[in-house]
């Protein structure tokens, strides 16, 4: 009986494993590995062979830079401006009311009609006339007249004057996708048409697609030459590119150990690690310790509703950043993998060289009032030296400028001056050393962090553990995201561990930053209680923060001046602590080298690896076979 | 006769008011929970654009518009109801504007081939090897079956699922990582396609079953042991009759219970295996749900509830109504 069990046993798994179409899991027929790119779908569609990008609920993240095209891009590892369907940069009259477009003549869509000024009209006037489709409120707003004047040369007359309107055409994630004229001419319900199969702008057309949405197959165009990525890299790329949604990090960590699995966009520093020991062809940005590439443009933060006691008083909020010690916060929390920022700007090498350096100085010279007449010099420079001692005695190598490794520095860890600007508001501390509000009650934090976005739950730790240390009540409240946003734009919270533009931290690898500040202006804000729909979930409500913000919307984007005055508002939002910025971002964008290679790497930062990116049109074609079969 | 078409008639009533009342439930309760899909959707499109606040405001009104969420609580309501009483269960919102229908046809096909089977199958042989084993309970096999199944059943099922994960996709690498058909395979009537739907379902299939098997086997074995020892089989054993036929008595006597499991499972397999989804890769309803209840996407929560209740109340229905035919010993009244 139980040899027979065990033979029938081994029977169905052979039969169904290995008989049925050989072994694990295989491309297409005809289709060469040594050939394809694969990448990860980074998740699964739950709607198939819908390319209408133009609504919210189409799926765009890698799609995008296969197969879509906008007039600019600003690369977000070198910030080098990118004139994609545009001949040149974006030209304005003198009072901004009107906008000219010059567009690259030689470009076609993937069906061989010619790319032209009709195709940019079209698509303005097309989302201008149909509610519902992205981009449509904007261009409501702004736009009065769009028309041509050549078959390259599109005019925009605008409502008013606007300096930016061509950031609705400039990449960092996304911008508007460009429409061919003589498909979507003839299309009666552009929200609910599927623009499949799609006729593309991108190097790729769709060849094939899984109709459970776990696939997509991409092929390279045979006129990949008369794109803008084709055009402007002059390189060809991969002639397949198969992207693939493998699941949860443990199975796209199996994927790539198996060679299955070419690029992919993160991972957590646990099955990163797994993976390199794994498989000795993975890798990151960069080869050895701190792997991971730092420079997505964002941060990490605490923030705090400040129109809650007693956030709202600005030495509460120092002694409270002055309460972390950051280097264990990096170390123990992230793996310390990152740089650290003291001020709201990720410390990315294009940020560091515009605000982090210059802005050491006034950093150093930087005093709080800790008692009346009595200053304290928060800023600590030796935060770089105790990282990178910490790195070496985990048998880390450390190389380089410690700077450019772990950021310009961050706030000293003062616990004991963090009790004095307590003490001066009327703080104490009960029998057992754990701290009461100045009314008698014990002072407790509930931080709100979403844990799928893994390094603020970490921090979130981090800074219960470090608060707790100091003798604060604190606990974390796990939300999903969707509560969390609410929770949030309804101020229904006290402190949360946060990441994006609420701190004034927003950024593209530009200098202006009125796009990232202007919603933090006064005449925005909304009251604890109340919904609030543009990012100013903090409750930022200031004479200073309005009068900056206005200097900047006055000033042109591209005017060199914006520098001084984007200083200066780094400096307020650091001086007033409306939140505590801690790291910047970081990503394990990792890669297998097994068939594929000249990824951009920290050897060779040529472009941004965050492929998903519309701008990942621009590094793919780099992307060269080993010749591996 | 009479009684049978009083019992269906009012049985049918209670069908109906147990699905407008859940069908009324799973509409207020999302409502009331702290989610806006039209925050949702606003968090994703401005992410990482700016948006001049004054087209924010416009662009809330026009979603409110499109998503149906327009007017007060009741009036979306009834407009719901207007719609669900043409067959519409409206735009899914997360992925808007595919229809909620769309959405759920894309999944259910594969929901319903997985769990169906494995549960039909689970059921089979669970019935089967508890019935023997308790029949033969003296015997060095059925002692072994037991611990391993009391050994198994336990085990949290996400272990189970991850083990044959690791064991047969890497490991040994025999079963595919990701999808229900092989990369390229074009739906059809075909061995080759069949025998890679096989492939690819075998492991979320297998790791189902396991738990469901020893949960069925265990109760059914308990359901038999006291039938094992009642009159009738004492009888037929004396009578000499065949086993075969004792053991058809036993499984017979012994099936309402597991006829009611198996109809209310069956029934509840519309809202898919998460999980199992999840670990396998494997396409379903459980993911769809999932990220339905995570961007706040109302109707798609809906819509996939709906066909549940539906489900699970028609088999209730049905179990109702077949009792009798299956044990005589029920009479309608």
């Amino acid at each position: 009986m139980k040899k027979i069990g065990l033979v029938l046993l081994l029977a169905i798994f052979i039969s169904t494993g290995v008989i049925l179409q050989g072994i694990a899991q295989q491309l297409p027929p005809g289709i060469p590995r040594e050939e394809t790119l694969i990448i990860d779908q980074i998740f699964r569609y739950s709607i198939v062979n819908n390319f209408n990008l133009w609504v919210s609920g189409v799926p765009n993240p890698t799609r995008q830079s296969l197969a879509f095209d906008t007039l600019w891009y600003v690369d977000q590892q070198t910030g080098k401006w990118i004139n994609s369907l545009a001949k040149s940069a974006p030209i304005y009259n003198k009072d901004f009311t009107e906008l000219t477009i010059k567009l690259r003549d030689g470009i076609y869509w993937s069906d061989g009609v010619k790319f032209t000024a009709d195709d940019v009209v079209f698509t303005i006037q097309n989302i201008k006339d149909h509610p519902g489709m992205l981009w449509h409120e904007q261009f409501n707003l702004y736009v009065d007249k769009v028309s041509k004047t050549d078959n390259f040369t599109v005019v925009i007359k605008l409502k008013r004057p606007n300096s930016r309107f061509h950031y609705l055409f400039t990449t960092r994630y996304n911008a508007c996708y460009i429409q061919p004229k003589h498909i979507w001419e003839k299309v009666s319900d552009p929200l609910k048409f599927t623009f499949y199969p799609p006729v593309t702008l991108g190097q790729y057309v769709l060849k094939d697609s899984d109709p459970a949405g776990y696939w997509e197959l991409y092929e390279r165009r045979t006129d990949w030459q008369r794109t803008s990525a084709g055009i402007i890299t002059r390189k060809a790329g991969p002639k397949y590119v198969l992207t693939i949604f493998y699941g949860p990090n443990e199975k796209k960590v199996g994927a790539m150990i198996q060679h299955q699995l070419d690029l992919l966009m993160d991972l957590d520093i646990e099955a990163f690690q797994t993976l390199l020991k794994r498989n000795s062809y993975a890798r990151s940005w960069y080869k050895d310790f701190p792997w991971a590439w730092r420079d997505e443009l964002d941060i990490r933060y605490y923030g705090f509703n400040l129109e809650k006691a007693p956030y709202n008083i600005k030495d509460v909020r120092w002694a409270l950043a002055l309460a972390l010690d950051v280097v264990k916060l990096n170390a123990e929390y992230i793996g310390g993998v990152t740089r650290v920022t003291p001020i709201p700007q990720p410390a990315t090498p294009f940020h560091m060289k515009y605000f982090h350096k210059p802005l050491k100085t006034w950093l150093r010279n930087l005093r709080i009032e800790v008692e009346k007449g009595k200053y304290f010099k928060p800023f600590d420079e030796s935060v770089p030296e105790r990282l990178a001692t910490w790195a070496k005695s985990q048998g880390y190598p450390v190389a380089g400028d410690l700077e450019d490794l772990f950021g310009i520095g961050w706030w000293k860890y003062a616990p004991d001056v963090s009790e004095r600007l307590l003490v001066k508001h009327g703080f104490k501390r009960d029998k057992d050393g754990k701290w009461l509000l100045p009314d008698g009650k014990p002072w407790k934090i509930t931080i709100i962090a979403a844990p799928d976005e893994v390094d603020v739950f970490r921090l979130a730790i981090g800074a219960a553990d470090q608060w707790k240390k100091f003798g604060i009540d604190v606990d974390i409240e796990s939300l999903e995201r969707t509560p969390y946003y609410t929770r949030q734009n309804m101020g229904d919270f006290i402190c949360t561990s946060s990441w994006g533009m609420a701190a004034g931290s927003g950024a593209s690898a530009v200098i202006d930053k009125w796009p990232y500040a202007y919603f933090l202006h006064s005449r925005y804000y909304k009251p604890t209680g109340e919904l609030q729909t543009t990012g100013n979930y903090l409750r930022i409500k200031s004479a200073k923060v309005d009068e900056l913000i206005d200097k900047m919307e006055a000033m042109p984007p591209t005017d060199p001046k914006n520098v001084a005055i984007v200083r200066d508002w780094l400096k307020l939002c650091t001086e007033e602590m409306f939140a505590i910025p801690t790291l910047s971002f970081k990503k394990f964008v990792t890669f297998d080298t097994y068939y594929w290679t000249n990824f951009p790497t920290a050897e060779n930062p040529y472009g941004q690896p965050c492929y998903w990116f519309m701008g990942g049109k621009f590094v793919l074609p780099y992307i060269t076979s080993t010749g591996r079969k | 006769m009479e009684n049978l078409l009083k019992y269906i008639v009012s049985r049918f009533f209670q069908w109906l008011i147990v699905v407008f009342v859940g069908i009324t439930v799973i509409f207020i309760v999302p409502r009331f929970t702290p989610m806006d899909p039209i925050q949702t959707t606003l968090n994703r499109v401005t992410a990482y654009s700016y948006i001049d606040p004054d087209a924010i405001n416009k662009m809330i009104e026009t979603l409110k518009d499109l998503y149906g969420l327009k007017g007060t609580i009741f009036q979306q309501y009834v407009n719901f109801w207007k719609h669900l009483l043409l067959g519409d269960l409206g735009p899914s919102l997360s992925l808007f504007p595919t229809s909620v229908m769309d959405v759920i046809r894309t999944s259910l096909p594969w929901t319903i081939g997985l769990l169906a089977v494995s549960t039909f199958l689970s059921w089979v042989t669970g019935i089967l090897l508890g019935t023997l084993a308790e029949y033969f309970s003296n015997r060095k096999w059925s002692q072994v079956l037991g611990t391993l199944v009391m050994c198994i059943y336990p085990v949290p099922y996400y272990i189970i699922a991850l083990i044959l994960v690791l064991l047969f996709a890497y490991i040994i690498p025999i079963f595919p990582l990701v999808g229900g058909a092989a990369i390229g395979l074009k739906p059809a009537l075909s061995l080759n396609f069949i025998a890679s739907l096989i492939k690819h379902g075998f492991l979320p299939a297998l790791s189902l079953m396991i738990g469901s098997v020893g949960w069925i086997f265990l109760s059914q074995r308990s359901l038999t042991s006291r039938l094992v020892s009642s009159d009738f089989i004492t009888f037929a054993e004396t009578a000499a009759l065949p086993r075969k036929k004792i053991l058809s008595y036993l499984i017979r006597n012994s099936m309402l219970p597991q006829i009611t499991d198996l109809a209310l499972q069956l029934g509840s397999i519309f809202s898919g295996a998460l999980i199992t989804e999840l670990v396998f890769s494997y396409p379903g309803m459980g993911y769809i749900l999932y990220s339905a209840i995570l961007q706040a996407d109302f109707n798609l929560i809906m819509g996939i509830s709906i066909f549940s209740i539906i489900g699970v109340s028609t088999a209730a229905l049905a179990l109702d109504i077949i009792y009798p035919f299956l044990d005589p010993r029920i009479r309608y009244k």
